[in-house]
Order: structure tokens, then C-alpha cells, then sequence
């Protein structure tokens, strides 16, 4: 069972990565995110599992969904202003700074 | 000590947030009442500080128990704590004028105290899931700051390369919680420290430096931090630099310290990375014409110096050059805060319109405003480390500390950072030399008067950084603590 988990961990970890890099959507974006915080809500729980510690996992993996939501919430608000002021959601559109 | 205390000090400020947003918003016509309140509530906390200061003084370390969740007070506390207080008073009276009739003042204030609240927990937490939290926070209420200016296309860019790219370093950080928490069955940091060495422990390590070091601009990480610090009110590029950053710091010190039996290298580590800091953000910095990034540049090459400082302390166990570190991050948070007030004071003069300053746009400023000019000059040369500045003292601590390990690597790495130093001159002159030019640019020529209350915190800050680099012994109280706990935290005496 452990196994199981700790391989979707790691899936989740990849796909999250993967679509931060290749994904230009902004609220895709937020979503690739939110999957790599999933993953880590996830890791929790495992970890509290294997030190057997159940409900200190499974707590410490709520207050990861509670804060990984308010930056949903803030990443979800930008896009709107981003859509707002750019009249797109493409990050790529997004560069005003000089390097 | 009243072991309360420390609760105090962390509620005041958090308690105070929703009280001013909410008065904010129900006296819209009156935006003064939040400036004030939250002036009021800092005020609170100061005293509340003067007190665990004092007994921590005479005590030493004491703990909170709440719950099942430790409050720390040690020196690195304290430190973190002064530093966050001090430079969000200034901030705050800088900004009764700068912010005035934004539109969202009262947001601003209420996320500005939160901030100073969050970093002072965070310098308390004493068990690793608690630091992410409080770590999380500050970020949070970071990312709605930088963003303030949402009318400008600039700004919400620098905000979602700031939000994606932090919350990504958290993830990293929370994957090593697991991992640590996987291995050791604890999360407090001291028990973690009596575990046994072993590869997953060390992989948790690199990714809390990966994690944190998102934070703190460590060099590949590093590329969200001139638009963000660039972007932000300046009042907040003060922040953001001055304290922000360092929070950053202390909470990785917190994490590798707890890990620190897993490896001896850590303080290679830290060095190493300082060195890469130093030289990219002294070159990039080089090559900036707006005034808010290159001093977002140069913040990389100073929390360059700092690393070196704690990474030649974590190295060679002894506590002087992690003294010189924690100086250069109290000096660092007034000349950089002082920097980015002065920048601020001249953009409000220059640009009503949030426009980016530019060099050019300097030209003469020092004839229309003298006071303005010469606050800035004091912050660019003491950065630059000229004697008898504050930051000639820190920078020189910290090579003394090197020198003195004789470690001829480590005196190779020091002499790297003198000539680092110099290089960073590049870039500071040409600013005072810009300031103080014959001919005034045409925005000088219009530029509108600046008000007292913009002027006192500069005027507080460039004293303080004055007497620092005359006195530098003043702060011993807060950096010698501080240096004693980092070299507890990493397994010392």
C-alpha cells in the first residue's frame, strides 16, 4: 500500500512539474500547482503512515489543503486581472520587463 | 520570562490585521483611521518586544507550549523580530503619504502588519511543519503586495512569476517535511537533530534548500526577485528586501540546522552559494537603468555576503562569523529599506503615475531635494561597504571571521567577496553621481515637494546606519544571541 502511495506521489510531483513547464494557460497553471501541492497533502499522509503517526499525517495534510487553496484563490484572482488587463491568459503575452 | 509574552508579540500584530481592514472598509471616506491604527497596533507590539528583549537578557531562550505547538524565543527570534518591527514602523509612516488615496489602502495596511506579524512568528517556530506554515503565510500575504498596483500590466506580471514560482519552492519544502517526518517520526527540531544520518534525510535537505532558497534568491532561483522587488509599492520593496529575504534565510538556517548532523558540508554549501550571488547579482546589477531593480540586483549580492558569513560560522563552529552574517542582515535591512524609501520618496516626486524611475530621471535631483539626495547617497555607499558606514562594519566582520579561520580556501572565498565588493561600486556611483549633477532632467524640474512624514523615516534610518558604522558594538545584544543560536542550531556549544 505504501508503495502505491509513494508512486503517486512522485506521479503527481511529475505531472505538476511537467505541466508548470509546458503549459501557458494561467489557469491551467494554477491547476498544475495545485496537483504539485496535492502531491505534497499526499506525502503527508504517507509520512504519517510510515511513522506511524495516522492522524498527525492526515492533520498536517488539512492545513496543506487550507493554504495551498488560499494560493489557488490569489493565483485565480490574478488571472482575472491578468484577463482584465491583457485581454489574454497567456503568459507568454505577459513580458513587459527588460531583463 | 512570562511565557506569554512571546504570544503577545505575535498576536498584537495578527489581532491588529483584521481590525484595520475591517475599520478600513467601514469608514471608507476616512482612510486615515487605518494608517493610524495600524501605527498604534506596531506600537503595542514594541512594547511587548522591550519586554521579552529585556527578559530574554537577563533569562535566555523560553518556550510556549500551544496545544501541541512550540514557540521558540531564542537570539535568531529576537533578531528577526527587531528587524521586522523596526523597519515596518518606518514603513508604515512612510507610507501615510505615499499610499494615500490608493485605491485598497486599507488592504494594504492590514497585509503590511500581517507581514510583520507572520515574520515574527516565523522566527519562533520551533518545529519544522509550524516554520512552513508561518513561512507560508508571510508568502501569502507577500503575493498580494507585490500585485498591488493592479491596474499595472507590470505588476501583475511580477506577481504571477512571484506566486507560481513560490508556491513551487513550497511544495519542494513540504515534500522534505514528509520525508523528514517519513524517517524520523518527529517534526520538532531538536529531536530531529538526534537522528541518525541517512540518504533521505539528506535528500530532504537539499530540498529544503531548493525550497527556501526560492525565497532568498539563491542564484538559479532567483529571477522572480527583480520583478517583484522592482514592482511592489515601495514601502514593500523595503519589506521585501530588508526583512522578507532574511526571513527566508533564518528559516532555512532553522531547517539545514535541524539537519545538520546528515552532512559537514552545509557550510560549504552556504558558502558556494553566496560566492554565485555575489557575482550574478553584482553583474546584472551592473547592466540596470531603472533604480528599483538594480537595487533588487544588488539585494542578491548581499544576501550573498550574508551566506558567506554564516556559511564560514556553520564551517569552522565558530560564532564570529555568524555574528558578522546577522550584522550584515540588521545593516542590510536599514540601508536597503533606506535605499528603496529614498527611491520611493524620489518616484512620488517625480512620477504620480507609478512610472519606472530611471537613472536619467536622477539628474540634479540633489538641488530640488537635498535632504531626499543625501539619504539615498548614504544608503547606495554604505551598501557599497565605505567606511565609516554601517555596511564597511558587517562586510568587514565577516572577513575578519574568514580570515581568521586560516583556511586558505575560505581566505580565497573572502578576498572573491573584497573584490565583490568593489565591483558592486560600479553601480552605486553612477546613482550618486546622477543625484548630484549640475543639470536637473526635466522630472526634477516638475517634480512635487515630499512630505515630512517620508522624510523622518529616511532621516531615522540614515542616523542609525551612521552610528552603526561608528558604533558598531550598539547592536551586540541582538547579533552576539543570534550567532550563539545558529551555532546551537547546527550542533556547536
Amino acid at each position: 500500500m505504501t508503495t502505491v502511495l509513494v508512486v503517486g506521489v512522485f506521479g503527481l510531483v511529475a505531472i505538476g512539474l511537467y505541466g508548470l513547464l509546458i503549459v501557458r494557460n494561467l489557469i491551467k497553471i494554477v491547476i498544475a500547482l495545485q496537483l504539485l501541492t496535492k502531491a505534497a497533502a499526499l506525502a503527508m499522509v504517507v509520512a504519517g503512515q510510515v511513522s506511524g503517526q495516522v492522524n498527525l499525517g492526515q492533520s498536517l495534510a488539512l492545513t496543506v489543503i487550507v493554504a495551498d487553496t488560499i494560493v489557488a484563490v490569489v493565483g485565480l484572482a490574478l488571472a482575472v486581472q491578468v484577463r482584465r488587463r491583457f485581454g489574454t491568459l497567456d503568459v507568454r503575452q505577459l513580458s513587459t520587463q527588460k531583463r | 520570562m512570562d511565557t506569554s509574552l512571546p504570544l503577545w508579540l505575535i498576536g498584537i500584530p495578527l489581532a491588529a490585521s483584521p481590525v484595520v481592514y475591517l475599520t478600513g472598509r467601514l469608514l471608507l471616506a476616512r482612510p486615515v483611521i487605518c494608517r493610524w491604527l495600524t501605527l498604534a497596533g506596531l506600537a503595542a507590539a514594541w512594547i511587548v518586544f522591550a519586554q521579552v528583549a529585556s527578559s530574554f537578557s537577563v533569562e535566555g531562550d523560553a518556550e510556549r507550549l500551544i496545544g501541541m505547538v512550540a514557540l521558540r524565543v531564542d537570539g535568531l527570534s529576537l533578531l528577526l523580530a527587531g528587524v521586522a518591527l523596526t523597519l515596518g514602523t518606518l514603513v508604515t509612516l512612510y507610507s501615510y503619504h505615499y499610499m494615500a488615496g490608493e485605491t485598497g489602502e486599507e488592504k494594504y495596511y492590514a497585509l503590511l502588519i500581517t507581514l510583520i506579524g507572520t515574520m515574527i512568528g516565523l522566527g519562533c517556530a520551533a518545529d519544522i511543519f509550524n516554520l512552513w506554515v508561518w513561512f507560508e503565510a508571510m508568502t501569502i500575504s507577500t503575493y498580494l503586495l507585490v500585485a498591488f498596483y493592479r491596474q499595472q500590466p507590470a505588476s501583475l506580471e511580477a506577481g504571477v512569476k512571484y506566486l507560481v514560482q513560490s508556491a513551487t519552492g513550497s511544495v519542494f519544502v513540504l515534500l522534505a517535511i514528509a520525508l523528514v517526518l517519513a524517517q524520523t517520526g518527529t517534526l520538532d527540531l531538536d529531536a530531529i537533530r538526534a537522528a541518525s544520518p541517512s540518504l533521505p534525510l539528506l535528500a530532504a535537505g537539499a530540498l529544503f534548500v531548493i525550497g527556501f532558497g526560492v525565497k532568498i534568491a539563491l542564484v538559479p532561483l532567483h529571477t522572480w526577485l527583480p520583478d517583484a522587488h522592482g514592482q511592489a509599492p515601495s514601502g514593500i520593496s523595503a519589506m521585501l528586501s530588508g526583512v522578507v529575504i532574511e526571513a527566508g534565510l533564518v528559516a532555512l538556517l532553522r531547517a539545514l540546522g535541524a539537519l545538520a548532523g546528515v552532512t559537514l558540508s552545509w557550510g560549504w554549501l552556504l558558502i558556494g552559494f553566496g560566492l554565485v550571488n555575489m557575482l550574478v547579482g553584482n553583474l546584472l546589477a551592473l547592466r540596470q537603468q531603472q533604480v528599483k531593480r538594480l537595487l533588487a540586483f544588488s539585494s542578491l549580492s548581499h544576501v550573498g555576503y550574508m551566506l558567506l558569513g554564516l556559511g564560514i560560522a556553520v564551517y569552522s563552529g565558530q560564532p564570529d562569523g555568524a555574528q558578522g552574517g546577522f550584522f550584515h542582515l540588521l545593516n542590510h535591512g536599514l540601508m536597503k529599506g533606506l535605499a528603496f524609501l529614498a527611491a520611493g520618496a524620489l518616484l512620488y516626486a517625480l512620477h504620480s503615475d507609478h512610472a519606472p524611475l530611471y537613472l536619467a530621471d536622477l539628474s540634479g535631483a540633489a538641488r530640488r531635494y537635498p535632504l531626499v539626495a543625501l539619504a539615498f547617497s548614504a544608503a547606495l555607499l554604505g551598501l557599497g561597504g565605505l567606511p565609516p558606514l554601517a555596511g564597511f562594519m558587517s562586510k568587514w566582520q565577516i572577513f575578519v571571521a574568514g580570515v581568521d579561520t586560516q583556511d586558505v580556501a575560505i581566505t580565497l572565498a573572502v578576498a572573491f567577496a573584497a573584490l565583490n565588493s568593489v565591483l558592486s561600486l560600479a553601480y552605486y556611483v553612477p546613482l550618486v553621481n546622477a543625484l548630484y549633477r549640475q543639470k536637473t532632467s526635466a522630472p526634477v524640474e516638475r517634480g512635487r515637494a515630499i512630505p515630512v512624514t517620508m522624510k523622518l523615516p529616511l532621516v531615522l534610518l540614515m542616523i542609525a546606519m551612521v552610528v552603526l558604522g561608528l558604533l558598531p558594538t550598539l547592536v551586540n545584544w541582538l547579533t552576539e544571541p543570534a550567532a550563539a543560536a545558529m551555532i546551537r542550531l547546527f550542533g556547536g556549544v
